[in-house]
């Protein structure tokens, strides 16, 4: 649990907060703060190399979320996970943010510990997610979801259809947790989302991110003597958040296409999304063969109210650093799930995974795995992002 | 400038084919760039969360450009915050929404990922027609998951009940006076004549809908409550076994053993609904009750009276289905 903070983010925030107590007086008392919670359980049968749930009945990413308005000129959220791991439950600080909402021509600051808006799934919160596990991609290069204290300066433009351009700014101790060496800031991620609709059944969004981290990982024992396999840190990486692989550049392309009939998406709708990344500069010794790359591609069709089925690819093709040399790493991953959603509350699902073309990767890769998830909220709970 | 208004058509003696089209295009660009301008000083944008806002804003200030989020085939409390949205709620001066938690699932995300800071909680930008009028049927507010999606602030399906339209309205004409105060008397005069023609339908329809009073209604969710309220219809039983869940067969097998005995006057079912438990039941209770599906708001709310039309086809729809008894 990290919840030592830089000083930067906390002073941004400050000022951001301070601004805004002058009109705090004037606030209507009709905007009220929701409280929520998230209940997450699953079963697993195998654990999945890479996972981040652990064999048997498990308690998931479950969360507590408040969040309200702070006067007429800014917005906050709190939210506290909690999962277990080891038998012990853990809870993290996941988020604590002030926002604007009352400046100009379309800009809008945020301060405080956040995750970043980079690809489709980050910013989502993992409760909505359609599959149990994160895709390959995640787990792998952003320790399932990238969350990081910084300040983020957004501008929405002023089109026809949607373009949004974000400059983040983040201490990157949540992306590298150990840094053999590092330089202020810690991460800074720049990223663009575009989308519109297409007649009334279709809606796209593309997005494109670039991920400058100054923090290059530390190398643990094993890796120094090359030892292959039997990695004692295994454990540590099944729940850490942070970054299994990782290097000074990430590039992050994704796309996201959306079908209901009429726009009715209740009743019926498919949802196709395809994210890509490449990851380069792995250390000091890397070439330039020495990258990181991991795609993924998933569909979800509604064919009612309360009843979903997917199916999603995942690629991995990493270089595990071993002192001054590499090993190749490699996985894929085929995932396929239904899910019942009997009210806006509550998800089953049943997912069968298969993992294959191991190399390089630590923990046995489970041929099969059947999960049972099941996700209970309570409470208010925030809007969701498209 | 003067040289913008002489004629092209009355070339002096002299001028080149080139000359007058040169003159034309100046003429022309002119005209284009004062109306451009003329457009800019007038022409508010107007974010409509629901078709029956976005009519209601017409009526009152119809040089507005409107985006509407929603339409009449959609059900509103499970729009996503699509990106289209979120530009449309970038660039509009006013929002009109129904409110009570009506758009929970969206709108927060619009007006966040729009970062429009004229459309936020709280600014005159943003308009709740829920903030206006009294809501039917408020819950406690509940932390329990299995209650439902559960509106603590009452029933938001209030634009069903055509003087909870008038409220909302003139709510909405003072906000528009308050924040196009250029406009204030326009809009304010198109207000009361509208208002004035609105009294007469609600009359019209309330002496048409006596025929429906004492009623007996199967429906599925509570869409129509403030319309069933209004004239008087009874809504015996929901398909949904809680609110905003999906009809599950055991719910609706003890619905028919219940309604077997006593059959209602119809089932409703709102046009974006899936109609197959309704048709179902319907067919269980030995084909003896109609299945009206009604459309849950304007069909089009660029047409004249739209608002209108609607109301007149409930109320048609209504009477027809339950006359066939």
């Amino acid at each position: 649990m990290n919840t030592q903070l830089k000083w930067w983010p906390h002073a941004a925030g400050l000022v951001i907060l301070c601004s805004s107590l002058s009109h705090s007086a004037l606030a209507q008392q009709d905007e009220a703060w929701g409280i929520g919670a998230v209940l997450d359980v699953a079963h697993t049968s195998k654990a999945l190399a890479m996972g981040q749930r652990e064999k048997g009945l498990q308690l998931g990413h479950s969360d507590i979320s408040a969040a309200g308005p702070l006067g007429r000129s800014l917005s906050a959220r709190f939210t506290v996970a909690t999962h277990s791991h080891d038998g012990k439950v853990e809870a993290e600080l996941e988020e604590a943010y002030v926002q604007t909402r009352s400046l100009p021509a379309g800009l809008q600051l945020r301060a405080g510990r956040f995750p970043s808006q980079i690809g489709y799934l980050n910013e989502q919160h993992p409760h909505a997610d359609d599959f149990v596990e994160r895709p390959l991609l995640y787990r792998a290069f952003l320790g399932g979801h990238w969350f990081d204290d910084g300040v983020r300066v957004n501008w929405t433009a002023p089109t026809p259809f949607y373009l949004r351009t974000g400059l983040e700014v983040f201490t990157g101790k949540q992306l590298v947790q150990e840094a053999a060496s590092s330089s202020s800031p810690g991460a800074i991620a720049f990223s663009v989302k575009t989308g519109n609709d297409w007649g009334t059944s279709n809606s796209w969004q593309l997005g494109a991110a670039w991920v400058r981290n100054n923090r290059e990982a530390a190398l643990h024992e094993e890796d120094e003597e090359g030892a292959e396999g039997g990695h004692d840190h295994a454990h540590d990486h099944a729940h850490a958040h942070g970054a299994m692989f990782s290097g000074r550049d990430m590039v992050l392309l994704d796309a996201a296409w959306k079908w209901a009939p009429d726009g009715n998406n209740r009743e019926r709708q498919l949802k196709v999304v395809g994210e890509w990344a490449k990851v380069s500069g792995i250390n000091r010794y890397a070439q330039s063969k020495d990258v990181h790359e991991a795609s993924s591609l998933m569909a979800v069709w509604r064919w009612s109210a309360a009843w979903e089925a997917g199916a999603r690819m995942d690629w991995l093709k990493a270089r595990s650093p071993h002192g001054d040399h590499f090993h190749n790493v490699r996985l894929q991953e085929r995932s396929l799930m239904v899910a019942y959603k009997p009210t806006h509350a509550q998800t089953l699902r049943l997912q069968y995974t298969g993992q294959s073309g191991a190399e390089g990767v630590e923990g046995a890769p489970a041929k099969r795995s059947l999960q049972l998830h099941y996700v209970l909220s309570f409470g208010a709970h925030g809007a969701h992002s498209f | 400038m003067h040289t913008a208004f002489e004629s092209p058509c009355l070339p002096s003696s002299g001028t080149s084919v080139k000359r007058r089209v040169a003159i034309w295009f100046r003429t022309a660009g002119l005209v284009l760039a004062l109306g451009a301008t003329a457009a800019q000083a007038q022409v508010a944008t107007v974010f409509a969360c629901e078709p029956e806002w976005a009519a209601l804003v017409r009526v009152l200030l119809p040089q507005a450009k409107v985006h509407v989020a929603t339409h009449a085939r959609q059900d509103p409390h499970h729009i996503e915050a699509r990106p289209a949205l979120i530009a449309h709620m970038r660039s509009a001066d006013l929002a009109v929404c129904t409110g009570a938690a009506l758009e929970a699932g969206w709108l927060p995300m619009l007006q966040q990922r729009s970062a429009n800071r004229k459309v936020q909680d709280g600014q005159p930008g943003m308009f709740y027609a829920a903030d206006h009028v009294s809501l039917i049927d408020p819950k406690p507010a509940t932390l329990n998951p299995f209650a439902g999606d559960v509106h603590p602030d009452g029933n938001p399906h209030l634009h069903a009940d055509p003087r909870r339209i008038a409220e909302a309205a003139q709510a909405l004409a003072d906000r528009m006076g308050l924040l196009w105060p250029a406009q204030a008397t326009e809009v304010a005069a198109r207000h009361k004549d509208w208002a004035n023609r609105w009294q007469r339908h609600v009359e019209r329809w309330t002496h048409q809908g006596r025929v429906l009073n004492g009623q007996k209604v199967v429906a599925q969710h509570t869409s129509f409550g403030y319309l069933w309220q209004w004239l008087g219809i009874e809504m015996v039983a929901d398909l949904e076994p809680k609110p905003g869940m999906p009809p599950t067969p055991g719910h609706l097998d003890t619905l028919r053993r219940a309604l077997l005995a006593t059959p209602p006057a119809a089932i409703v079912v709102v046009g974006y609904q899936d109609d197959r438990s309704a048709r179902w039941l319907a067919q269980q209770l030995q084909g003896k009750v109609p299945l009206v599906v009604l459309p849950a708001s304007v069909d089009d709310p660029s047409q004249p009276e739209a608002l209108e039309r609607w109301f007149d086809r409930l109320l048609s729809d209504l009477i027809a289905a339950t006359g066939k008894r």
